[in-house]
């Protein structure tokens, strides 16, 4: 059974359509890529999946039961744990901290076991931090843990919005554009880490713009123009598209 | 043709549209600097108490004519404008560490600081002329009191000049805006400061433009509203501050037509309150407007309506 | 250790020191001194929960202090509860209220929640001079009795004193553990970026409402405490005024730092007293010491973010074009 499930979701705004009749699916234990030429709706889609825009008509499902319209944070403790697009730390609070934040998401805590320091509140406390500590050695950030993450080198922030997104316990990870601003070495150490989580048996769908990352790791790729899917099929296949190399045509060119 | 109820309740309606008229001077000048910087001027309030004792000070040692006198607080708004812009918004500026905070850092940093300046001038003010209302001398103030008879209703000829004023105002800025050199530039900073800033246009001047230009029609309603009532007091900015405030926020935050209209709505809804439930509730009608209109209309009453300045 | 140290300090001064070095100086003024000075602290630390750990910039807090004030003096003129009834009642109504408005403003976006703040602070004040009933309007509430919470008679400027700075202890205890631990962690970041909270799974409305009436309780304690022992209460002293000076407290100590709220309480308190001979300067001292707080001093004396910082991301979330087609001033 597929993992997501999108079912003909379309997403209006005003009179634009941006995503237009779109459907698709991911299967548990996949590496699919979302690509498309600027504009085409890719992060409209993303918003739609993980509830940050309700979508006009259609439906998505994960794990069987439909989450259209749900808040994003139901969604996230569905498990889908995303990361965005440009960085959105916490930068007034460490590295460890805004993990923690991601693990809390997942666990949930209240403002009263806090404060009267319960035992099951010593004990969420430790499986927080348990969790928070594993996903940092998982992304290779324990060292900095007690920085800041404004204080933070670009590069590693890129890792840090992931393990916090990781903290969440997610059965899909959502990256929107995690090679963004990076550069190639940086970009090829990113493709590995990636790899390496899926081979881990993590399912991720990679939003992305840059063609490289995606048709070197994906397993399967779906391409959007103007609000429509017009292709889903392993790198090797979509590459030869004709469909895809005309959307592409003139505004970038098929790695 | 009316009843005696009706005559009243209509004269009651008058009453109160002279009064969304009051809360409409202030909220031009209130909304102009919200709508060009997006900044909360808490001190707006005070820059129209300003205008009235510069106002007093100028009838009590001078007693100039009236154009004279109008002229006389429109320059002091202007200054205390300028200053409290120097004061309360230019220091922020120089919290910009790349270029895409230069237009930002402006508009966004200075809710406390115009906040703090309000108490310290509003202080200043009451330690100089005292905590007590002050009486505007009769020769002024009985020219706003002459009873203009319509038929069974009566109106005074304050209330005509705050109307005529108001529309003063309300067509000078439009003329401004719409038609001057630096009226274009605060249009261009108000959609884009960044941008303005990228095709020329002096943001800094802009924004010192747009501070004297909306403190200097604040002083003005705060002298002619001085007058109307015949006393003056320190705290007297706050009420019309608030109010001002609503109907900014009810007419959709940075329209300035939106503003005015919703003004009047406020003085109207605040005339009827009175007549139904008494002066001291009918306080609540605005903070009432404000939380509703917060609640339920996000974008102010006219919906969409994105029209700037 | 730090973690025994300092809580050790906090208790030797407020029990110790404190009431040793006031009742040899057998003041009755100093003791009044120091327990107004202790109900602030315990303000000023329910605004920073609010506005320092979570961000969320208020501008009514005094009107929760005001709730809690007129439930003490009401209950206990009224119907004779006394104060061991009376001050947690007082604490239950406030943050009542607190959970009331919160639930329809905290979908708004800081500006608008600060201004709606204002707005239902100022609709709480109104209410409270003109239901002349039930609050006797602007003549306000008076003989209200003293401190003797279960028949323990504290009316003693020491008993007094005591009973404050336990409350006040309590209410620092509360404040640190709800900030220093994960649930904090996760009301830090709301402060930084709600909208990523959410992504994170972390339900940023029911948040923001326990907060808020965590931290309205407490504001609700510190009135009933101001009406027992001031026994008079009256509607000008919870006005926008009063918000604000709590306001400044929080941003002069410091936005997100516990101590700064404690500091920035004695300061805002006892400079402008301190200054009383050249007549009354309190609020245009309040005004000028936060202006030259927030201009020189942006992370307050001990702040963990800068009171600019906070302002410029609560303008920044208003004013970001929302990539959803929500209305503005609303997530």
């Amino acid at each position: 059974m597929a993992l997501l499930e999108i079912d003909r979701v379309t997403r209006r705004f005003g009179g634009l359509v941006a995503v237009d009749d779109v459907s698709g699916a991911i299967a548990e234990g996949e590496l699919v890529g979302l690509i498309g030429p600027n504009g085409a709706g890719k992060t409209t889609l993303f918003n739609v999946i993980c509830g940050f825009t309700p979508p006009s008509s259609g439906e998505v499902r994960f794990a069987g039961e439909p989450i259209t319209g749900l808040r994003p944070w139901r969604i996230c403790r569905r498990g889908i744990g995303r990361t965005f697009q440009n960085l959105r730390l916490f930068p007034n609070m460490t590295v460890f901290d805004n993990v923690s934040v991601g693990a809390v998401g997942r666990l949930g805590i209240g403002p009263f076991e806090s404060l009267l320091r319960t035992r099951a509140a010593r004990d969420r406390a430790a499986d927080v931090s348990a969790r928070t500590w594993q996903a940092l050695e998982r992304t290779g950030l324990a060292p900095y843990a007690h920085l800041l993450a404004a204080d933070l080198p670009y590069g590693r922030r890129k890792y840090l919005e992931i393990a916090r997104a990781l903290a969440t316990g997610p059965r899909l990870l959502v990256l929107d554009e995690p090679a963004a601003g990076l550069n190639e070495t940086e970009t090829a150490e990113l493709a590995r880490f990636i790899r390496t989580l899926h081979a881990e048996g993590l399912t991720i769908l990679l939003v992305e713009h840059d063609m490289s990352l995606v048709m070197g790791i994906c397993q399967r790729v779906m391409v959007l123009a103007s609000g429509r899917k017009i292709a889903d099929a392993p790198p090797s296949v979509v590459q030869q598209d004709p469909l895809v190399l005309e959307a592409y045509l003139g505004t970038e060119e098929v790695a | 043709m009316f009843d005696r109820f009706d005559i009243f309740f209509v004269q009651q309606l008058i009453n109160g549209f002279s009064v969304g008229l009051v809360y409409a001077l202030v909220a031009i000048g209130f909304t102009l600097i919200f709508g060009v910087l997006n900044v909360v001027n808490f001190a707006h309030g005070e820059i129209y108490m300003i205008g009235a004792y510069a106002g007093l000070l100028a009838i009590v040692f001078l007693a100039p004519p009236w154009v004279a006198l109008i002229l006389l607080v429109l320059a002091a708004g202007i200054a205390a404008g300028v200053a409290l812009e120097r004061a309360a918004f230019k220091p922020f500026r120089r919290f910009r560490d790349e270029a895409s905070l230069k237009s930002k850092a402006m508009r966004e940093s200075t809710l406390l600081s115009s906040l703090a300046i309000s108490i310290v001038v509003r202080e200043s003010v009451e330690k100089i002329f005292g905590a007590d209302m002050q009486a505007i001398p009769r020769a002024y103030a009985d020219a706003m009191q002459d009873p203009i008879v319509l038929g069974e209703l009566a109106v005074a000829s304050g209330q005509i000049a705050i109307l005529a004023a108001a529309l003063v105002m309300f067509a000078t800025l439009q003329w401004i805006l719409k038609r001057t050199d630096i009226g274009l530039s605060i249009r261009a900073v108000a959609a884009n400061p960044l941008g303005a800033q990228y095709v020329g246009v002096n943001v800094d001047r802009t924004v010192i433009a747009t501070f004297a230009i909306g403190s200097g029609m604040g002083a003005v309603a705060g002298i002619l509203i001085g007058l109307y009532q015949g006393t003056i007091f320190p705290a007297m900015g706050f009420a019309p501050g608030v109010k001002a405030f609503v109907a900014m926020v009810m007419g959709g935050l940075n329209s300035i037509p939106g503003a005015v209209i919703c003004a009047i709505v406020l003085g109207l809804a605040e005339a009827v309150a009175t007549e139904f439930f008494g002066q001291g509730w009918a306080d609540l009608v605005a903070y009432v407007f404000l939380v509703l209109t917060l609640v339920f209309f996000p974008t102010g009453l006219f919906g969409a309506g994105r029209e700037r300045v | 250790m730090r973690g025994v140290l300092a809580p050790l300090a906090v208790f030797a001064v407020l029990f110790g020191v404190l009431p040793a070095g006031l009742s040899a100086a057998g003041s009755g003024y100093l003791f009044r001194l120091a327990d107004v000075t202790l109900i602030f602290c315990i303000l000023s630390l329910s605004m920073q929960l609010i506005t320092g750990v979570a961000g969320l910039l208020t501008l009514g807090h005094a009107a929760f202090y005001g709730i809690g004030a007129y439930t003490a003096a009401i209950l206990s003129t009224r119907l004779g509860f006394d104060a061991g009834l009376t001050i947690p009642a007082s604490g239950l109504v406030s943050a009542l209220f607190g959970v009331l408005i919160a639930l329809p403003t905290m979908r708004l976006v800081s500006i608008y929640f600060a201004v709606a703040t204002l707005g239902l602070g100022e609709m709480i004040y109104v209410t409270l001079l003109n239901w002349v009933s039930f609050t006797r309007g602007p003549l306000g509430i008076g003989d209200i009795p003293p401190l003797r919470p279960f028949g323990f008679d504290l009316s003693s400027p020491l008993g007094t004193y005591l009973l404050i700075a336990a409350l006040a202890a309590l209410a620092l205890l509360v404040v640190h553990r709800v900030a220093h631990s994960y649930y904090g962690n996760t009301l830090r970041a709301l402060r930084e970026d709600d909208q990523c909270a959410d992504a994170m799974g972390l339900p940023v409305v029911r948040l923001k409402i326990e907060t808020f009436a965590i931290a309205t309780f407490l504001a609700g304690i510190a009135g009933a405490l101001w009406a027992h022992t001031t026994g008079y209460v009256n509607p000008a002293d919870f006005r926008f005024a009063e918000s604000i000076l709590i306001l400044a407290m929080v941003v002069v100590g410091g936005l997100g730092s516990i101590p700064g709220a404690i500091v920035g309480a004695a300061l805002l308190i006892l400079l402008p007293e301190a200054l009383r001979a050249i007549g009354r300067v309190r609020i245009l001292a309040v005004g000028l010491i936060m202006f030259l707080c927030i201009l020189f001093l942006p992370k307050g004396l001990f702040g963990e973010v800068t009171a600019l910082d906070l302002v410029r991301r609560q303008f920044g979330a208003a004013w970001r074009g929302s990539p959803t087609d929500r209305p503005l001033g609303w997530r």
